[in-house]
């Protein structure tokens, strides 16, 4: 009797918007290891830690600037390039030297730098719970579905296809771009029309990563941020990037759409087992289509 | 060529080593013969992955689920039902083999990497429902206090249950090891496609090599509730597997006896680590990249290299 | 033996094989021949079963293998070796041999006895045959490149064939090997009773030993007759000589 009277139309709409506003999270960090899916064929099961550093650093930087407005946005801009800085640094000094070898290597090496990053983190900030404050322009709500929904999942839902068309237009339009989207397909053709593929695969893991440490900024706001935001995330990655199709960014969209929201609905039905429906809806898809939703890039 | 199915001198080392681990609890204090008895179920944990990764070539990166599987059985039958306890006991590899069979039937229609991301899936959806199901599982918390059968309870006695069964398992693994069925996973995991055109069915074996490699580890699983009186969905938890797939690494994946010597390092490091800094995990990370670059073959694999070129498996990486 | 009728096989829009047409006789040789990219290894993947045919039919002794995996096809009597070297590089000579015969004994499931005692005469045969016995212990993949082609051979005698499918066994071999090679095969044929169906760009080589020969020239069948008829024919000189 409660499930019924809980399925009204506005309740609908409300876990609607969190889940589609949580998806753009996912996005924008699913993104970024689509991406590196796709061009290195080696998922990064470091992207849940760049993911963690991106939200400890946007507080530490946000904090670092007084923690208003003003550090906020600079959090926000700043924190994803010191996440590609400390991706670029493992890339240039182990990883690239890895290119050569087995591609189980490469993961492990990813899984390596997981573990290492994880417990630098605790290091650097330690355990405790550290928060970061929205500023002022996105605290409080607005009443959608005659509920109250955050501002700041609004600045969400915008920022989502932002990223998204901005990664598209890069991929399609820009040089850079096609060059790494062709290396994705074949990168024996690509070294030997004279590009330095190392190079290209440096590129396409630290703008990876990059989105994932902006992941990390956008949620910030939102979350507690501590250390076991790596191991969440990173399973959930895996599995949107799973069914999305591996390497493809719409697939990443889709995928984040899809977990969000069954896991908005889930909290919506059966509360206790919300984290249960976005695993459930991942289990049924790839027993459905085991390689994924939309075609993957290789 | 020597008779019967061993070499002489390997059986006699290892009967030798068994002989000499039998007499150790009388000597060394508790905690010592705990370890031990640790080290004993993850190397039967890790030589169990090391059928499907090392010897079949498959990306089994969610192993742990069929651990955990197998410790929640024995252990949810042993506190939540009033059946005799060596039913639960039992029960767990079976109901490890089964799940084993289901996710394995899905994901051996996959190569490669789909097939390990597939299996983190369904792996990852155990561990949700098993981490959220309160009532049933204890969610979080787990399962403490399970009761055991006197004889296997008392850190001796456990310690003893896991070296027989230890010990037998090992015997089993290595006759299937060099039996023509461990001859055809090597080869498959050589090269698949060429096996399909001398007429074997690839997933079947690949599928008969899961459910063995899972039942050892719903047998290892068992073990552990033996060994610590207690359940944690930490088991079914994703990062757990990869630390196990790094024990057949750091082991070397390629020999037979390998994961043993992975198993017992990364126990005992871990515990005497842990005693001096609460930075394991950095410490593991180092290592894994430190045997990835300098150390692929793992520590046995190397030793066996350096001791003698007549080893008839290579230890080196094809593309 | 084996007959393959109005074979049809694109990839997305490229014709690799159409119309194929091609008739093999027990105990005979047949070749197959053309220029590159005329689609003959595709042709053998479909007879093996690495691919599916979009139209026609493949009859191996009466029977439609065309929508069989390649492992069944095997056990209807059809052994292969393929252009590019495909053994089992980690396993020594021996073990790669004997993997293929304890499968076409169907033992490969066996799990609690020592592969060590079993096919051990008959895989020691194989090597004898090939001239690998003295390699036997030698891991695959450090044999050198000619030696992994008669290892290549090795592996699918192992499956104790009614018809031998070799896809281009000579590939990337000397001169001397070349003709080694093809005396070994002719020599095995003749002495197991095997029908041979392979592939070569090089005609001369063909024309010595092949009874029956098939040309293909972009994906079809140009014709299938004796080596006089093919050799004398303007249509297979014009696609040799004037086309792709």
């Amino acid at each position: 009797m409660d499930l019924i009277q809980t399925i009204t139309l506005p309740a609908l709409g409300s876990h609607l918007l969190v889940g589609l506003s949580r998806a753009m999270i996912l996005f924008v960090v699913t993104s970024g290891m689509s991406f590196v899916l796709g061009v290195l064929r080696v998922p990064n099961v470091a992207h849940g830690s760049l993911y963690m550093i991106g939200a400890f650093a946007a507080f530490s930087i946000s904090h670092l600037f007084g923690g208003g407005s003003i550090g906020f946005w600079l959090a926000l801009i700043l924190s994803p390039f010191v996440v590609a800085a400390v991706s670029l640094i493992a890339e240039r000094s182990l990883f690239c030297h890895l290119y050569e070898r087995e591609h189980l290597m490469l993961l492990l090496f990813t899984f390596a730098l997981m573990l290492i990053l994880g417990d630098l983190v605790k290091m650097v900030w330690g355990a405790d719970y550290r928060s970061i404050m929205a500023p002022e322009f996105f605290r409080g709500s607005v009443t959608l579905f005659q509920g109250p929904f955050p501002r700041y999942n609004l600045f969400l839902l915008v920022v989502g296809p932002l990223v998204a068309v901005g990664l598209w237009l890069f991929s399609n339009r820009t040089k850079i771009g096609k060059i790494a989207r062709a290396a994705a397909v074949d990168r024996e053709m690509v070294g030997a029309i004279g590009i330095n593929v190392s190079w290209v695969f440096a590129f396409a893991f630290v703008l990876g990563c990059f989105l994932a440490g902006l992941g990390g900024a956008l949620v910030s706001p939102m979350v507690s941020i501590t250390i076991g935001m790596d191991h969440d995330i990173i399973m959930e990655a895996f599995l949107i990037v799973t069914i999305g199709g591996l390497g493809n960014m719409w697939g990443a969209m889709v995928g984040s759409l899809i977990f969000g929201i069954t896991q908005s609905f889930g909290v919506l039905l059966l509360p206790q087992f919300a984290i249960v429906f976005p695993y459930l809806a991942v289990v049924i898809i790839l027993i459905w289509r085991p390689t994924g939703l939309l075609k993957s890039v290789w | 060529m020597s008779k019967g199915i061993f070499n002489l001198k390997t059986f006699g080392l290892a009967a030798a080593i068994l002989i000499a681990l039998a007499f150790l609890p009388p000597v060394l204090p508790r905690f010592y013969i705990y370890i031990l008895a640790v080290i004993f179920v993850t190397a039967l944990l890790a030589m169990s992955l090391n059928m499907v990764v090392g010897h079949g070539g498959l990306f089994q990166f969610h192993h742990g689920a069929f651990y955990g599987v197998g410790a929640y059985t024995a252990g949810l039958m042993l506190t939540k039902t009033s059946l005799p306890a060596w039913m639960g006991l039992v029960a767990g590899p079976f109901a490890a083999a089964l799940v084993g069979l289901l996710i394995g039937v899905f994901c051996v229609r996959l190569t490669r990497l789909y097939f390990g991301m597939l299996q983190i899936s369904l792996g990852s959806l155990i561990w949700a429902i098993a981490f959220r199901w309160y009532s049933l599982t204890g969610g979080d918390d787990g399962i403490h206090g399970i009761p055991l059968p006197s004889l296997i309870s008392s850190s001796t006695g456990a310690y003893y249950f896991c070296l027989i069964l230890l010990a037998v398992c090992l015997f089993v693994l290595y006759l299937i090891f060099k039996s023509p069925f461990g001859a055809t996973l090597l080869a498959i995991r050589d090269n698949p496609e060429r096996c399909e055109a001398i007429g074997i069915n690839v997933r079947r074996h690949q599928l008969i090599a899961i459910v063995i490699a899972t039942f050892f580890a719903g047998i290892a699983g068992v073990l552990f509730v033996v060994v610590e009186g207690s359940v944690f969905p930490d088991l079914l938890f994703w990062v757990f597997s990869l630390e196990v797939f790094i024990m057949c690494l750091l082991g070397g994946w390629f020999t037979f006896a390998g994961p043993i010597f992975g198993a017992a390092i990364m126990v005992s490091l871990r515990t005497f680590v842990g005693t001096y800094t609460e930075y394991w995990t950095l410490i593991l990370g180092i290592m894994l990249i430190l045997l990835i670059f300098f150390l692929p073959e793992g520590v046995w694999g190397y030793l066996l290299e350096k001791l003698g070129p007549q080893k008839r498996d290579l230890h080196k990486e094809t593309k | 033996m084996l007959r393959v009728e109005g074979l049809h096989k694109s990839f997305e829009d490229f014709k690799a094989v159409s119309d194929a047409h091609l008739t093999v006789e027990a105990g005979q040789m047949v070749a197959v021949i053309g220029p590159n990219g005329a689609g003959k290894t595709t042709l053998f993947n479909l007879i093996t079963g690495q691919l599916k045919p979009d139209r026609g039919r493949i009859i191996f002794n009466n029977e439609d293998i065309g929508r069989l995996p390649p492992y069944e096809i095997c056990r209807r009597g059809i052994a292969r070796s393929f252009q590019i070297a495909n053994i089992f590089p980690r396993l020594t000579v021996f073990r790669n041999v004997q993997v293929s015969v304890l499968s076409q004994q169907r033992k490969s499931i066996r799990m609690f006895r020592p592969a060590r005692t079993m096919a051990v005469e008959e895989t020691r045969n194989i090597l004898e045959k090939v001239g690998l016995t003295d390699k036997g212990d030698t891991i695959a993949g450090a044999l050198a490149h000619g030696d992994q082609r008669i290892l290549e051979i090795a592996i699918a005698l192992g499956n104790n064939p009614q018809l031998l499918v070799l896809d281009e066994p000579t590939a990337g071999m000397s001169a001397e090997e070349t003709g080694a090679t093809m005396a070994l095969i002719r020599r095995l044929a003749d002495e197991q009773g095997l029908t041979v169906l392979f592939c070569e760009h090089d005609m001369e080589l063909v024309f010595n030993v092949a009874q029956s020969i098939m040309v293909m020239h972009q994906g079809m069948t140009i014709l299938q007759a004796g080596p006089e008829i093919v050799h004398n024919s303007r249509q297979v000189q014009e696609c040799y000589l004037g086309g792709a």
